[in-house]
Order: C-alpha cells, then sequence, then structure tokens
C-alpha cells in the first residue's frame, strides 16, 4: 500500500490486465455453472452499459451514487479509519432532505433545492460523526458501528414512509408524495444525467489535490502512517477522526437526496440499490487513490446499469448482477494482493 | 403465576431470537481468536439459510436441512480464507466481497423457494412440566436448534480453553511468531478458524430459516451476522460470555415483539431498530469499561491497522 514499493514499468501494464483476465474467467466460470453461454452473456453486459447513448447514460446514473459513497470511505480511510456507513449516510441524508421538502414544499427552486441539499449533507455528516465521536472519544471500532447504524438508517426510511410521511394518495404504496419539479437538479444530454455526477466528479478530483497538495493532505498521512509522530507534532487524531468523517457523511448524504430527488421523484423505503457497499469496494479497490476511484466506480456502476438489461434482454434475475460485483472485487483483490507477495 | 408465565414465555422468546445469532457468534469468536475478523458472516449465514431451506423442502427432513445449510456456509469463506491468507487482502474489504457474493448467490438460486412450505422440527415436550409456572412456557417454547446452541456454549469453551488445539489457535492470535517456531502453521489454523466460523454461521443462518422463522426470503438475516461480529467483541472473544451477548439483542428483538403484541402504538419499523442500537449501547460499554483489555494481539492490528 506504500508508495515506496513503486511497481516496474511492466507490473504497472500487467497488473491491470491480469486483473480484467481474472474477472472476466470468474465470471465465465459462473455463467457456466447457471447454465448460460458465457461470452454471449459477457457481450451483452457490456452492450446493456455502454452500448448507446440511453445504456451510457444509465451507467453514468448509477455511477454518481456509488462515487460520492467511495469518496465518503476513502475519505476517512486517510487517517486509518474503516467506515463502511456510506449506506446509513445516505439513506439519513434522504431521510431528513425530504423532511425539508415536504415542510417547504411551496417554496420556489432556488430557496428549496440548496436547502434540501444542504440538509442532506449535514444530516450525512451528523450519523457519520456519532460513530466518529464514539470512536475519537471513546475508542469504539468505527467498522462495527457504522456497520450497525446502517441498519437504523433503512429503518428509520422504512418508517416514515409506511407511517407519518406515506402519501395518502399512494394507495398501498409505501412511499412520500411526489417531489415537486423545483426539488430537481438539472440534468444533462436529454437523460438522467444530473448534476451531481458533476459534482462527484469535481468532489473527487478536489480531494486529489487537497491531499497532494494541502497541509491538511499532509497531517492526514502523517497520523496514519506514524501515529506517535503525529502526536508528538500536536496533531489532533480525534479531531481529524471528526472532520473526515463529517465530510463523507455530507457526501454520502448528498448521494441519497439526489437518488430520492432525481431518480425516484419521491423517498420509498429501498434508495439506494446498495451503493454505500459498493462505494466502500470502490475505494478499497482503488486503494483509496481519489483519482482511480473515478474509473473504478464507473466500472461498477455499469455492472449495475447492465443488471436491468440483462433482466429484460436475456431473463436474468438481477442478483446476477450482484454476483458478478462481488466477483470483481474478489478477481481484484485476488490478483493484487499476488503481485504485493511477488514483490515482497 | 401469571406474571411468572408472561415471564417464561419472554424467556424462550429472547432465547428463539438468539439462538442463530449465537450459533454464528461462537464460529465468528473462534475465527477472531486467531487473528482474523470476517465480515462475510451475514453472507454465510444467508446462504446457510438458503441451502438449508431448500434442502428441506426437497428432503423433507429438516435434519437434512440443517447439515446442508452447515456444508454451504462452510464452503463460502473459503473465498475468505483465499484472500486473507493466499492473496493478504485487506479483511474488511474481502469480507464485504463474500457478504456480498452470499446475499448474490442465495438471493438468486433462492427465488424459487419464496412462498414453499418445509416440514417442521420435532417438537420438545416434557408433560410434567406442562402448567409449571415459568418452566411450563419456557419448556413448551424450546426447540432443538436451540438446545443444539446452548450445548455448543459449554463445548466450544472447553475446546478453546482447555485442549491442545485450542491453545494452538489461541497462540495463533496472541502471538503467531511463538506459534510459528513452535511448528505451527498460523496459516492453516486461521484457514481451519475461518472454515470452523463458517460451518459455524451456516447453522445459524440454517436454523434462522428453518426453525426460527420457517420461511426464505432474499436477505433474512437482516444485519444478523455483522451483529454477531460486534458482539463477539462485547463478549471479550470468550466463548462462555458469547450466550449473554446474544441474549442481549434476543431480549431486545423479543421485547419489540412483545410490545407490538402488546398493541404499543410506536410503530414496528422503529421498533425494529432497538436490538441494534442496544448492541451499539453495550458495545461503547465494553470500550468504556476495558479499552483493549483481552483483544487477540493479531487481531488488534488488523483492527487498528
Amino acid at each position: 500500500m506504500s508508495e515506496a514499493s513503486r511497481p516496474r514499468a511492466w507490473v504497472a501494464l500487467s497488473q491491470p490486465l491480469v486483473c480484467g483476465g481474472a474477472v472476466l474467467l470468474l465470471c465465465g466460470a459462473f455463467f457456466l455453472a447457471i447454465g448460460r453461454e458465457p461470452l454471449s452473456l459477457l457481450w451483452l453486459i457490456a452492450v446493456s452499459a455502454f452500448g448507446d447513448g440511453y445504456a451510457l447514460s444509465e451507467t453514468l446514473v448509477k455511477t454518481a451514487p456509488i462515487l460520492l459513497c467511495a469518496l465518503a470511505t476513502a475519505l476517512p480511510a486517510r487517517v486509518g479509519l474503516i467506515s463502511v456507513g456510506a449506506e446509513g449516510q445516505l439513506y439519513f441524508g434522504a431521510l431528513l432532505g425530504t423532511g425539508f421538502v415536504l415542510m417547504a414544499f411551496e417554496l420556489p427552486g432556488y430557496v428549496l433545492l440548496p436547502g434540501m441539499l444542504v440538509t442532506a449533507a449535514l444530516a450525512g455528516a451528523a450519523w457519520s460523526a456519532a460513530c466518529a465521536g464514539l470512536r475519537a472519544g471513546l475508542g469504539v471500532n468505527e467498522t462495527i458501528t457504522t456497520l450497525l447504524l446502517n441498519y437504523v438508517a433503512a429503518l428509520l426510511v422504512t418508517w416514515v414512509v409506511f407511517g407519518p410521511w406515506k402519501d395518502p394518495l399512494s394507495q398501498g404504496w409505501p412511499a412520500t408524495r411526489d417531489f415537486p419539479d423545483a426539488a430537481r437538479l438539472p440534468t444533462f444530454f436529454d437523460s438522467r444525467v444530473h448534476l451531481g455526477l458533476w459534482l462527484a466528479i469535481g468532489g473527487a478530483l478536489a480531494l486529489h489535490v487537497l491531499m497532494r497538495r494541502s497541509r491538511w493532505g499532509l497531517e492526514l498521512d502523517v497520523i496514519r502512517s506514524n501515529p506517535r509522530a503525529a502526536q508528538g507534532a500536536g496533531l489532533n487524531f480525534g479531531r481529524h477522526v471528526m472532520i473526515t468523517m463529517a465530510i463523507g457523511g455530507a457526501l454520502a448524504g448528498i448521494a441519497g437526496i439526489i437518488e430520492t430527488s432525481n431518480i425516484q421523484g419521491r423517498l420509498q423505503s429501498n434508495i439506494s440499490f446498495g451503493a454505500g457497499f459498493s462505494g466502500f469496494l470502490v475505494a478499497w479497490l482503488a486503494r483509496n487513490d481519489f483519482l482511480r476511484i473515478i474509473p473504478l466506480s464507473l466500472l461498477v456502476g455499469a455492472l449495475l446499469a447492465s443488471g436491468d438489461g440483462l433482466q429484460m434482454l436475456a431473463g436474468v434475475p438481477s442478483s446476477v448482477s450482484l454476483v458478478v460485483q462481488a466477483l470483481l472485487f474478489v478477481g481484484v483483490l485476488l490478483v493484487n494482493g499476488w503481485y504485493a507477495s511477488r514483490r515482497s | 403465576m401469571d406474571g411468572l408465565d408472561a415471564l417464561g414465555a419472554f424467556a424462550i422468546s429472547a432465547l428463539r431470537s438468539a439462538t442463530p445469532l449465537l450459533l454464528v457468534m461462537l464460529g465468528e469468536c473462534l475465527t477472531q481468536r486467531t487473528g482474523v475478523i470476517n465480515l462475510g458472516v451475514e453472507g454465510q449465514m444467508l446462504v446457510g439459510a438458503m441451502v438449508g431451506y431448500g434442502a428441506t423442502a426437497a428432503s423433507g427432513n429438516p435434519w437434512l436441512g440443517l447439515a446442508a445449510g452447515c456444508a454451504a456456509g462452510c464452503a463460502l469463506p473459503s473465498v475468505h480464507g483465499l484472500l486473507v491468507g493466499g492473496a493478504r487482502a485487506n479483511q474488511f474489504g474481502s469480507g464485504l466481497s463474500v457478504w456480498m457474493l452470499g446475499f448474490g448467490l442465495s438471493a438468486l438460486l433462492g427465488s424459487s423457494l419464496v412462498g414453499r412450505q418445509i416440514a417442521a422440527l420435532p417438537e420438545i415436550r416434557i408433560e410434567a412440566l406442562d402448567g409449571v409456572p415459568f418452566l411450563g412456557p419456557l419448556v413448551a417454547g424450546l426447540t432443538p436448534t436451540v438446545l443444539i446452541a446452548l450445548a455448543l456454549v459449554p463445548v466450544v469453551g472447553w475446546w478453546l480453553y482447555r485442549t491442545r488445539t485450542g491453545l494452538h489457535w489461541r497462540a495463533t492470535g496472541e502471538v503467531p511468531e511463538a506459534a510459528r517456531s513452535a511448528g505451527l502453521s498460523p496459516a492453516r489454523i486461521r484457514l481451519n478458524a475461518i472454515l470452523v466460523g463458517g460451518l459455524l454461521s451456516g447453522f445459524g443462518g440454517a436454523a434462522l430459516a428453518v426453525d426460527y422463522t420457517r420461511t426464505w426470503a432474499e436477505g433474512m438475516s437482516a444485519g444478523r451476522g455483522l451483529v454477531a461480529v460486534g458482539l463477539v467483541i462485547v463478549a471479550r472473544w470468550n466463548p462462555w460470555l458469547t450466550l449473554p451477548a446474544a441474549l442481549l439483542f434476543g431480549g431486545a428483538e423479543a421485547l419489540s415483539l412483545r410490545l407490538q403484541a402488546a398493541g404499543v402504538t410506536v410503530s414496528a419499523h422503529l421498533l425494529h431498530t432497538l436490538p441494534y442500537l442496544a448492541s451499539i449501547a453495550v458495545l461503547t460499554l465494553t470500550y468504556v469499561r476495558s479499552r483493549d483489555a483481552g483483544t487477540p494481539a493479531a487481531l488488534k492490528a488488523v483492527m487498528d491497522r
């Protein structure tokens, strides 16, 4: 993981290729095992993710929340934290963001939209800061608390859409009333691709520059790699835990409210197709490098988008794309580990 | 006497809810003792539940179903063993991949099982206790998996603390270098621990589907595996303490069900947050009281990085 062990050129070239080959082999074996013809199914995945303008736009739509959640994982990882809470932060952001929309329903867009985004960001940050506070103050392992709070946040959303915020006009369907058009972010290319994608990419680039060039990035590196030296230099571990977790939570919260307002149009109990967990794995595959996170998020977004296409075109259940996603991570972790052990 | 009966009914309801969790915790406790944390138990539970339910539906024999669930739960984490042991991948990333794999596979292969009926495990009846306050309702609710799980607590405790292999496993988690120089293979011991943890989590999943809920649904473990990983810390990696820790979750779930049945107007969804919040609360208390005392050294290196 350290930058010191710089791979030689051929390794840098061959590693991604071997990774890709391993993942394709794993997926091929899996397709064979469930009685499908591997090559045609792989081709179908590629076509339904990138085949035409519509497919590409749906891929980008799925990429946005994954990218934001990957940032929410990678930033705390810079101080050595393992937060798996993006899913919960996303839900809680969607929850309170929706609350703001329902309260400010009639207000014009220039109040409604920023208010909604800020509320969601603060909500995600607060949800994340709860675990950060437990870690910084009492040393409670943040991986476990963030994981458990994911379920609590999802249950809270389920509660409001079945209960107090349920739209009486929606018959049996548990959801809030439809968001007003003023609460939707601008879209591009005549598709569902929204401003959130550009926010996410901009966030990734900004964090990349900050980590490389700013004093803050340097401080985080020192805390992670040498806690004792950090203490000697007067760097406050707890403060940086709170800041990185809160910023991460804010990004995930924004992902949640944008999915709710732009993609689903109302709050319902299933918001995210597991974007929080995909984001976690993307961040780990990218080794928390903010630049590498962007193409990897696109790749996983493509996989998930292709799931819908597969279901329609080939009658393949959507859970297949979940398995393929898992095989992607297994294959890459395996090959990366193999290369790392050869180097050392 | 009514009060005692209600207490007995509550106790058994907590125990039944705790049983799948207890089985997973016993396995994860052994795994973590050797210095490996496995978040994949959540997916292993799901695969164990799906295979256990499917095998019961196909064969008509719930015992066969439980055995099949154990086998499936044992097979899946070989991926974790390969990634963590062979490729030295990050344990949290690897565990999440296993979880996702288990979730996807069980949803895919289990879709035809939704709504199927299965045969029940035999009832346990002790007629002498019918009508006895507290004990009567307690025993009336007992099921075979509850008894097996309770029996496994002392077995695992004895095995870990009193046998030679148990000592080897603990040494692997505390001082792997010493274990290695004593001629042991920490890598092999950790792989074994991951597989045993898998077997017990598969059993836990099967107990959940075949005995406790008697249904199969996608994602039905609902975080129990992750709760188990957290509660193992609460139990300070001591198999004997897994029972009270599991009962904490079971008690919170039983309480939320009891409150609903009693017509409390609080939403069921809100009440369902209770077990998770209770787990976090007691985890926090554990950290306040004991900090890092008792954490296997190799595991501490993984968790604190």
